[in-house]
């Protein structure tokens, strides 16, 4: 009835005052009877009549009903009827929309400018996410719909006034469970726009069960070949992981990622219809967002591990070679697989053994680099294409050495047909500028913190044709650097240059002696018709043949450069030079992502690795230019003394061995003498404790052995003073004789004499 | 990687009073000595053994601060166990259990296992709390009661198991509604009885989800 009223209106002009009253008079009086009724009848009726004028007289409505309608929200709150009234007229005052048949269309921003008001007092917020509790439909549905309505004007505050609010959040999830699909539905939106960009409300969202519910929802609505529902679950989640590192933990924690990979199988039947390509699409993103090169590392190599190990990088990579997938779902899946794989090892490998199934089969890399190179292929894909490939180069020093060993004579006729090595090799020549530039950077990440490849790339040689002589890669780089005349190709060389050249004397040689190289390199900076950032990228390159000198080459010694710059450039003018690079919009393009992107051709001209690679070495550069006087005499000597330093290193090397050498056999000679010493002191003690024991005994045996030989010699003497006495007797009895015969008897003294000496002898002995 | 139960905790108390570093201890096996302040809730996990069972527990550790009180609040209900933690070196910390406490029970679901820990217990010759206190506030409100250290991880272990322990025999006693989730409690996935997902089930506890 007020559509046709309106519409009655419009066509015959506003009506007289005082004839009939106005839109504005109703809105008043409706008002003024929901404030002042007693009966609730009247208030639900009065409700219902400001619902249906909501639209047509949004302003009156809203700025003369906004208190009424918030206060009844709280004076009937137990009459669904009137409640679900009041919501819907509150939906429509603070709706992003603008209605066709809203009388006076103000500004867009009206619905705004009343959401800021509604807010402005926070319990009114809290009691919409009270109504939420209410099951009945008409309560429940337009509560759902004004918070969305207030969160696509307001996103931060109601955010913040959801977070205050007791159990704001829970509340907003119970509403997943809900069985009519209209408040699920509308419930998913409103969480995609509530969780937006607020970490705290994500991580309740995801305390609550959020992916449990959602794989729920979504296996109910058929997976990815579901509804558009389906996509709205996956955006959510996506929402709910990015940039959250304690969601993405609780993600991979709850074995959430596993139940990816099932969702990645083939669909059922013919084809990609449009709601599967852009839920697939929806799917890579929450994918991309745990192994993101922002994430912090650890995090990010153990969701690569579990991926690979769950068979998502397999499936991933089964899609990539699968026939008919959309080309924006195809870039998003190579764009995916890289991520899955940069820096991880295991998942790089995985990914170098993966093939095509063409004929004759060869590496998916290879035939991944083939649609690089293939100027007929979208951008999109091309750059997702490099992507992967220096993703799967990424701290891949195995990697880059099979790379560069595809280029080498040794292989090169035993592979019959493509490798990756020749295809970027190839590349160099296209007509393409943009092939150029993507065989170069992808040519110069085989280079990326290897020493080992940088020698190895210098060995290639190139044979333009059968039978012609080859010709070396770096002087053919040169050499097109100097043929070519747009600036993506000379860029796109002279940041392969650029990553050859640091820290490699040899390749700086190897330049430097190449005829005409440094004359070139020099007039280009010098040239001010040419391209700022080809100026610039030629000054760095010359820089870091200075940087890089080992003085090998005579006439471009370190020095001869330096004062070569100086005479021909003008050493500030050089640095100036190299310093625009990093004030260019396309080095903070490049240096803020690794993922190379650009919405045309010509967008592309600096590489993230190269970028990083001149911000780490630009000081270096400029020290090597521009040295401090002190520092050139430094430098002149410098050669000497890293010769001298060389052979100092190796002394002390073989000294410090010299030294452990003899600090050993020391120890194991002190353990000897302590040894010997411990054997001396033991054997000292045994060697007295005996002779001890051997003194006692020996003097006891001796004793007794004079003792009995004086016992002996006593008895012996008594034996002979017996003898003697018998003797004496004797010899008296026969001098008397003799005396009685008259016989001269001899002198008796003679005879005592020898008896005293017998005697003596006896005693003696 | 399979589990047989899921419990949910957290850990609330003052800030400072070394939370974070209790979960870094559990989750890690390491102690940082300067720890950044808290913003909002940070996540752990890690598997346990319980009677042969295999249990995940999941842990959000919430801020101490005031101004994140109304967030962590949201934590409270959907959780099986509660580390209620304060520092032995600081009596205003233990002065404030209350308040926490009363939050708690506030918030949560009725069965909430509460673990009171008194942390920092390798500082011996700061202790402003006895362990008698700490004894006697759990005794008086029916908590479990430990004294922890972050920095030795005395004790770290214990409580995070006892706690898992207590669940566990309040689900074997069936005062656990295991098939609410909003219990903290989850059946692992090949545990479950018949059917693993109750898609049908939602609405009677979206109903009764105000239960607190």
């Amino acid at each position: 009835m007020e559509y046709f009223k309106s519409g009655l209106k419009s066509v015959l002009g506003a009506p007289q005052p005082g004839q009939q009253p106005s839109g504005a008079d109703t809105v008043e009086r409706l008002i003024q009877r929901v404030q002042t009724s007693t009966l609730l009848e009247d208030r639900r009726d009065a409700c219902r009549a400001l619902k249906a004028l909501s639209k047509t007289y949004r302003l009156e409505v809203g700025a003369h009903g906004m208190d009424t309608l918030c206060y009844e929200l709280v004076q009937d709150r137990n009459d669904s009827e009137t409640i679900g009234y009041t919501l819907d007229a509150l939906c429509n005052v603070l709706s992003p929309e603008t209605f066709e048949e809203e009388e006076e269309r103000g500004t867009d921003s009206v619905g705004g400018q009343f959401t800021e008001i509604f807010i402005k007092q926070s319990q009114n917020v809290t009691l919409v996410l009270e109504m939420l509790e209410e099951f009945e439909f008409h309560v429940r549905w337009p509560a759902v719909k004004l918070l969305s309505s207030m969160l696509a004007h307001r996103a931060r505050e109601v955010q913040e006034l959801v977070l205050t609010s007791p159990m704001g959040v829970s509340k907003l999830m119970d509403l997943l469970s809900d069985s009519r699909e209209v408040i699920r539905n509308d419930a998913l939106l409103l969480l995609i726009s509530l969780t937006k960009g607020n970490a705290n409300i994500q991580k309740i969202v995801a305390f609550e069960n959020a992916f449990d519910r959602l794989f729920e929802v979504i296996a109910s609505e058929g997976g990815l070949d579901g509804g558009i529902v389906v996509e709205d679950c996956l955006l959510l989640m996506y929402n709910l992981l990015r940039a959250n590192p304690s969601n993405q933990n609780f993600f991979k924690e709850g074995s959430f990622i596993q139940k990816l990979t099932p969702m990645l199988q083939p669909g059922s039947e013919d084809g990609w219809a449009a709601q599967r390509a852009a839920n697939c699409h929806a799917l890579l993103q929450v994918l991309r967002t745990l192994v993101a090169p922002a994430n912090p590392a650890q995090a990010t190599s153990a969701c690569q591990q579990i991926m690979r190990g769950s068979g998502l990088l397999g499936s991933l990579s089964d899609s990539l070679m699968a026939s008919g997938v959309p080309a924006d779902v195809l870039t998003e899946t190579v764009c995916a697989v890289a991520e899955v794989m940069r820096g991880c090892g295991e998942n790089q490998t995985f990914f170098s053994q993966v093939m095509a199934p063409s004929n004759p089969p060869r590496p998916a890399l290879v035939v991944l680099l083939m649609s690089m190179v293939n100027e007929k292929q979208p951008l999109a894909l091309r750059c997702a294409v490099l992507y992967c490939f220096q993703c799967f180069l990424h701290r891949n020093q195995d990697g880059q050495a099979q790379l560069a060993q595809t280029l080498l004579p040794a292989t090169t006729e035993q592979v019959s047909g493509v490798t990756s090595g020749t295809l970027l090799c190839g590349g160099l020549f296209s007509p393409d500028t943009l092939t150029n530039w993507f065989s170069c950077v992808a040519l110069s990440h085989s280079l990326v913190d290897n020493p080992g490849t940088k020698e190895q790339l210098l060995r290639v040689q190139l044979a333009p044709a059968e039978g012609h002589p080859g010709v070396h890669l770096l002087p053919q780089c040169l050499a097109l650097l100097q043929q070519a005349q747009r600036p993506q190709t000379r860029l796109g060389l002279l940041q392969l240059l650029a990553q050859w050249l640091a820290h490699c004397s040899a390749a700086v040689g190897h330049l430097l002696s190449t005829p005409n190289a440094v004359a070139h390199l020099t007039a280009v900076v010098c040239d001010v018709s040419e391209e700022e950032l080809v100026r610039g990228l030629s000054a760095f390159v010359l820089g870091l043949c200075v940087a890089f000198n080992d003085d090998a080459v005579v006439s471009f010694g370190r020095l001869a450069l330096v004062q070569l710059i100086n005479k021909r450039i003008g050493t500030e003018a050089f640095l100036d030079r190299v310093a625009d690079v990093t004030r260019h919009e396309a080095y903070a393009k490049a240096a803020k992502h690794p993922q190379p992107t650009a919405a045309t051709v010509a967008d592309l001209l600096l590489d993230h690795e190269f970028c990083r690679l001149l911000k780490a070495l630009e000081n270096v550069v400029a020290r090597a230019v521009a040295p401090k006087p002190e520092e050139v005499v430094e430098q002149v000597g410098s050669a000497q003394y890293k010769v001298l330093i060389r052979q100092q290193d190796e002394q002390l090397a073989q000294l410090s061995r010299q030294l452990s050498q003899v600090t050993v056999e020391r120890d194991h000679l002190a353990a000897q003498v302590s040894q010997l010493a411990a054997q001396v002191a033991q054997l000292r003690d045994q060697n007295s404790v005996l002779k001890a024991a051997a003194d006692e005994g020996g003097l006891q045996a001796r004793v007794a052995e004079l003792q009995q030989q004086v016992a002996k010699a006593a008895a012996d003497q008594e034996d002979l003073l017996e003898l003697m006495d018998d003797q004496e007797a004797k010899l008296t009895k026969y001098r008397n004789r003799l005396k009685q015969l008259g016989e001269k008897v001899e002198d008796d003294d003679e005879v005592e004499d020898e008896v005293a000496a017998l005697t003596a002898q006896v005693v003696i002995n | 990687m399979s589990y047989a139960y899921l419990f949910k905790y957290i850990i609330i108390g003052d800030t400072g009073v070394g939370k974070s570093c209790l979960l870094l201890q559990f989750t890690d096996k390491r102690f940082q000595p300067v720890h950044d302040l808290t913003i909002g809730v940070e996540f752990g996990a890690r598997m346990i053994t319980i009677d042969g069972k295999q249990i995940k527990l999941q842990i959000w550790d919430t801020a101490g601060q005031e101004a994140f009180r109304s967030i962590t609040r949201s934590y409270y209900r959907g959780a099986a166990g509660a580390l209620l933690v304060y520092d032995i070196t600081r009596r205003d910390t233990f002065n404030h259990l209350t308040t926490w406490l009363e939050d708690a029970r506030q918030h949560s679901n009725s069965n909430m296992v509460i673990m009171l820990i008194g942390n920092k217990s390798d500082l011996e010759g700061r202790r402003e709390v006895k362990r008698e206190e700490g004894e006697a506030f759990a005794r008086e409100h029916g908590l479990i009661f430990m004294e922890t250290s972050a920095k030795t991880a005395a004790n770290v272990e214990e409580a995070f198991i006892n706690t898992a322990k207590e669940v566990y025999e309040k689900i074997q006693e069936g005062v656990f509604d295991i098939n609410n989730e909003a219990n903290g409690i989850k059946i692992g996935p090949q545990h479950s009885p018949t059917n693993p997902s109750l898609p049908s089930g939602g609405q009677g506890g979206m109903q009764g989800g105000g239960c607190c």
